[in-house]
């Protein structure tokens, strides 16, 4: 019965296109037949926003569990919007699929209702896609050298902490940079000689002639300690490290924010193609 | 004129001035200077013939050149680590045997001396010798300084200045900000012109339909919307 109708509705849809058609048996069976693979073709890109939807939505869940663990040095900057950015993505992701499946029943029901609240909400999950591509190539573009190298040093091993959340950052620093330098093998932002160039945080409470630079710095036996700490404060090639660590940061975090821009910005073309092709298809439908 | 009179003096103690000069470390030692620390290549091969000597490192301010007297003791206050540079312009310290200089130098070991690398003794009184930081970017002078029991046999020249690394504040670090990148630009530009075709693509379609009155009044267009799927046998005629 239900089958019925629906044939009966796309019937009526083809025959409002084609006007004086006439209502014969096989002139209708044929533009029935006809509406049936246009609906499956009209189907497709709905299953791609499928698709799209749910990569989307993994791809931004990737980037929020923070593989490498940055994060607390973004926070400490005051500039984690990248990481809003990855968040808005997952639930835009989410919407997308929905949203797909709403397209997919308005456009086999034919229904102008359930087709412009489709188009509606996918208008605003567009303009938040928008604003989260935006979002993160725009706080990209602030991570640069200079803002890491001036943190390590304001808060690195930073002892006299103001507040609570002052506090919680520096630990977070503190513990993000250890980690970094001993996992990486690599010492500072440019190198070593950034604890030499500038004061520090670190400085205040850890001596010139004993720690020339943090003992992470050192190059480790497998008890986690320096193999030769002399040779480490001296400064020997082998017995510390001497490359920076920018590159282990601006890695991952330019991975991540290129990954929400661009391929959001590749949804949202996408999208754009099937929310025009709805509209006309919609200004085409008949009640 | 003066240093004719310190040769003067010194061949009158039998003081022998030797021609090496005290030199910083290479540069692939990366710690050679830091903000109170540098590293002397060790006087090898330079007291061979006073074999029995201890030879001393005397760091000293320029005053403290100018001024140094080579009959200095190392035990004495007046030459003691903990009283430079207010109380004393120069002092003595990295006493050693002449045999851990030996001659020729090993040839896969770094044979250096730290200068400032014992912060244990640094307050302590009772260790006038003590290698301790020093206490500003300087600049110093060194040489080294032969004693045979507490007389003075041999001297080596003074070094060049040697002026330490004087560290600048973390808020002189410009630019921690970025450049807007063509990127960014890009994807807002593309992005924004795509938005306002859809909202005019939409306004457009709502208008063509009934919200905006503009197209409602074409009969054929009013007979399809009445257009009612159950009656397509029973009405043929309401398509014209």
């Amino acid at each position: 019965m239900q089958h019925e109708a629906r044939n009966k509705g796309e019937l009526c849809w083809q025959v409002s296109w084609e006007g004086m058609a006439g209502i014969d048996p096989q002139g209708s069976r044929r533009t029935a037949l006809a509406a049936e693979e246009h609906l499956s073709s009209q189907l497709l890109p709905y299953s791609d926003r499928k698709m799209c939807g749910i990569a989307l939505t993994a791809e931004c869940i990737f980037f929020v569990s923070d593989p490498h663990g940055l994060y607390p040095l973004l926070e400490a900057t005051e500039n984690n919007d990248i990481y809003a950015a990855a968040w808005i993505g997952i639930f835009v992701g989410f919407a997308l699929l929905a949203l797909s499946i709403l397209g997919i029943v308005g456009v086999m029901k034919s229904s102008k209702t359930l087709l412009l609240v489709y188009i509606i909400l996918m208008l605003i999950t567009y303009a938040f896609e928008m604003a989260s591509c935006i979002t993160a190539a725009t706080h990209r573009d602030f991570l640069t050298p200079n803002l890491f190298l001036k943190q390590m040093l304001e808060r690195y091993m930073k002892s006299d902490t103001d507040n609570n959340n002052d506090k919680q950052m520096t630990e977070g620093v503190t513990k993000t940079w250890d980690n970094l330098m001993l996992q990486n093998q690599c010492c500072g932002v440019h190198g070593p000689l950034d604890w030499q160039e500038y004061t520090s945080a670190f400085r205040m409470t850890h001596n010139d002639a004993d720690y020339p630079w943090p003992h992470n710095c050192c190059v480790m036996n497998t008890r986690s300690e320096p193999i030769n700490l002399d040779g480490c404060k001296l400064g020997v090639p082998g017995f510390y490290n001497s490359n920076g660590c920018y590159d282990a940061i601006s890695g991952p975090l330019n991975r991540q924010a290129w990954g929400v821009a661009w391929f959001g910005f590749a949804i949202l073309c996408w999208t754009f193609c099937v929310l025009l092709g709805t509209m006309f298809y919609w200004s085409r439908i008949a009640y | 004129m003066h240093p004719l009179l310190l040769l003067l003096l010194a061949t009158a103690h039998g003081l022998d001035k030797l021609s090496y000069k005290p030199t910083l470390v290479g540069g692939n030692v990366e710690g050679r200077m830091t903000g109170s620390t540098f590293v002397l290549e060790q006087p090898r091969c330079v007291f061979d013939s006073y074999s029995t000597a201890n030879i001393w490192l005397v760091v000293a301010t320029r005053e403290g050149m100018d001024a140094f007297n080579d009959s200095a003791q190392p035990g004495m206050p007046e030459w003691s680590f903990q009283r430079f540079p207010t109380n004393t312009s120069a002092y003595l310290t990295l006493g050693a045997m002449q045999y851990h200089y030996g001659c020729p130098k090993p040839d896969r070991e770094l044979t250096v001396l730290r200068v400032g690398s014992e912060t244990d003794c640094a307050d302590n009184i009772s260790v006038p010798n003590c290698n301790g930081p020093l206490p500003g970017p300087g600049p110093y002078w060194v040489k080294f300084l032969a004693l045979n029991g507490s007389e003075p046999t041999a001297t080596t020249e003074w070094s060049g200045p040697i002026t330490l690394k004087t560290a600048r504040e973390p808020q002189s670090i410009p630019g921690t900000g970025g450049a807007r990148s063509g990127a960014m630009i890009a994807i807002t530009a593309i992005l924004s012109v795509l938005l306002a075709i859809l909202l005019a693509a939409l306004l457009a379609t709502l208008c063509s339909s009934e919200a905006c009155g503009v197209g409602s009044f074409r009969p054929d267009a009013a007979s399809i919307r009445r257009y009612n799927t159950h009656h397509v046998y029973d009405q043929p005629a309401a398509r014209l």
